[in-house]
């Protein structure tokens, strides 16, 4: 009767329910127990479900790198030659995919005078300037580095960096040039990916982002977030994923030895 | 020493010169578009089902996305589009049980690792669930206490997949379906008269 039925069976079935009470009652407790399993299965499910946004975003790029990747004609096979007009996955879509989450103004930022070099208090990235970008990693692939330490950035890609933040004769002790999303979530070396943070005496320093880095990454380890949601959560204002992650407004004194706490 | 993934792609903005677009192109990315939408469609039931499963939400993610890779490469293949929800739940399905299957051997070959997919309960303890009434709560220990094809079955059936569906991804015949689904609703129905 779930229309699983011919419509011959179909009827007669509904012509025996008319003249049997035994098995019209025995259906309507059928009916109960379904309507019954739905109410729970929804009440389970459906408030717990994570957020589709990160995921949504990482199907997007990588549909991206596929269609690139695919030679002139239909291909399904990934082993034909590539299709190379341009070196690079076409990625406009996922600078996009984080610019669509990314929804926060930078409340913290200033941009320095140029004739005089100055400490710039930067805790927030500029979305504009630096979206996020990051590689086709997957939960194990991540996870499988040991080493916990992200790497150098070259000198030259510093130097390009301060230049796009305006930040000129600027001490190099003053700021970490900084991944937006850490390569110990999958994040690129990319100039995207890229902001000057500084040192300075704030309340939400790199040491603070450093913590939640490492406390994103175990749980994305552990199982109990997913990678694209963690590298969404840091992309996005990782001052409110701090916040969330650890449920505290400032920073915690183990996480920032030296930070200004702010007054709130 | 420091992070490297080989073999992967950086994702940056160049996109390729409007000159090299061609019908391929426009083809393609309109799969990608209907792709993204089936994703909308039937990410959600996709997840419940694999966490029925066992699966916790992470990693009911990383199949799912496989799971659309897939039809993205099967579509541009050519190939049939009948009956996509079908084809869904039942890759889905088969990515969970070999990802389970490597769980577990996993688990068993690193025993002291707290990294167990399995150990993660992709649902609230029994302590953290607050439902309405008792008559759920038992409703819901029936449910977890069927036999795991009848619980999957009644899962499938849940997100609204028809028994010939059902019948092709758990490799059952449908009058098994039939029957599995008549037993779990019995139980179901014998719980809540109580």
């Amino acid at each position: 009767m779930e229309g699983e039925l011919s419509p011959r069976e179909e009827k007669l079935i509904r012509s025996h329910l008319e003249e049997c009470w035994k098995c019209r009652a025995r259906r309507q407790e059928l009916e109960n127990a379904i309507a019954g399993f739905v109410r729970v299965h929804q009440r389970e499910f459906e408030p717990k479900l994570p957020p589709v946004a990160g995921p949504r975003a990482l199907l997007k790029a990588q549909l991206d790198q596929l269609s690139a990747s695919e030679p002139q004609g239909l291909s399904n096979s990934l082993g034909r030659p590539h299709r190379f007009a341009w070196t690079l996955a076409a990625a406009a879509c996922a600078i996009l995919a984080f610019g669509l989450i990314l929804e926060y103004s930078n409340h913290f930022l200033e941009y320095s005078n140029r004739s005089l070099p100055r400490a710039v208090i930067v805790s927030i990235p500029n979305p504009s300037l630096t979206p996020g970008a990051t590689l086709l990693v997957n939960r194990r692939q991540v996870c499988s580095q040991t080493n916990a330490n992200n790497k150098a950035v070259p000198v030259a890609l510093q130097r390009r960096v301060f230049a796009e933040y305006g930040i000129v004769g600027a001490e190099p002790r003053a700021y970490e040039v900084d991944y937006l999303v850490t390569p110990a979530l999958g994040g690129a070396d990319d100039i995207h990916n890229l902001w000057p943070h500084s040192y300075s005496a704030t309340v939400w320093n790199a040491e603070v982002k450093d913590a939640l880095e490492n406390r994103l990454r175990d749980m994305v380890c552990a199982g109990s977030l997913d990678l694209a949601t963690a590298q969404q959560e840091i992309a996005g204002d990782w001052i409110a994923a701090y916040r969330k992650y650890f449920q505290t407004d400032q920073p915690l004194a183990e996480h920032c030895k030296d930070c200004i706490r702010e007054d709130r | 020493m420091s992070f490297r993934f080989p073999g992967s792609a950086t994702l940056a903005i160049l996109r390729a010169p409007a000159a090299d677009r061609d019908a391929g192109d426009d083809r393609r990315d309109r799969l990608g578009e209907n792709v993204v939408a089936l994703f909308d469609q039937f990410r959600g039931p996709l997840l419940r089902y694999l966490s029925s499963l066992g699966l916790a939400f992470p990693d009911g993610e990383e199949i799912i996305q496989e799971v659309f890779l897939a039809l993205y490469q099967h579509l541009c293949g050519g190939k049939s589009r009948e009956n996509l929800r079908g084809w869904l739940f039942r890759v889905a399905h088969n990515l969970a049980l070999r990802r389970r299957h490597r769980a577990r051997r996993d688990s068993e070959g690193r025993a002291e690792s707290g990294a167990e997919l399995l150990a993660v309960d992709p649902g609230p303890s029994p302590e953290d669930r607050v439902l309405s009434n008792q008559t759920q709560q038992r409703l819901l220990a029936v449910v977890e206490a069927l036999p795991e094809q009848d619980r999957r079955c009644l899962f499938l059936r849940a997100e609204g997949l028809r028994y010939r569906e059902i019948a092709g991804i758990l490799e059952m015949s449908l009058g098994a379906v039939s029957l599995s689904l008549t037993r779990s609703l019995a139980r179901i129905a014998r719980c809540a008269e109580r």
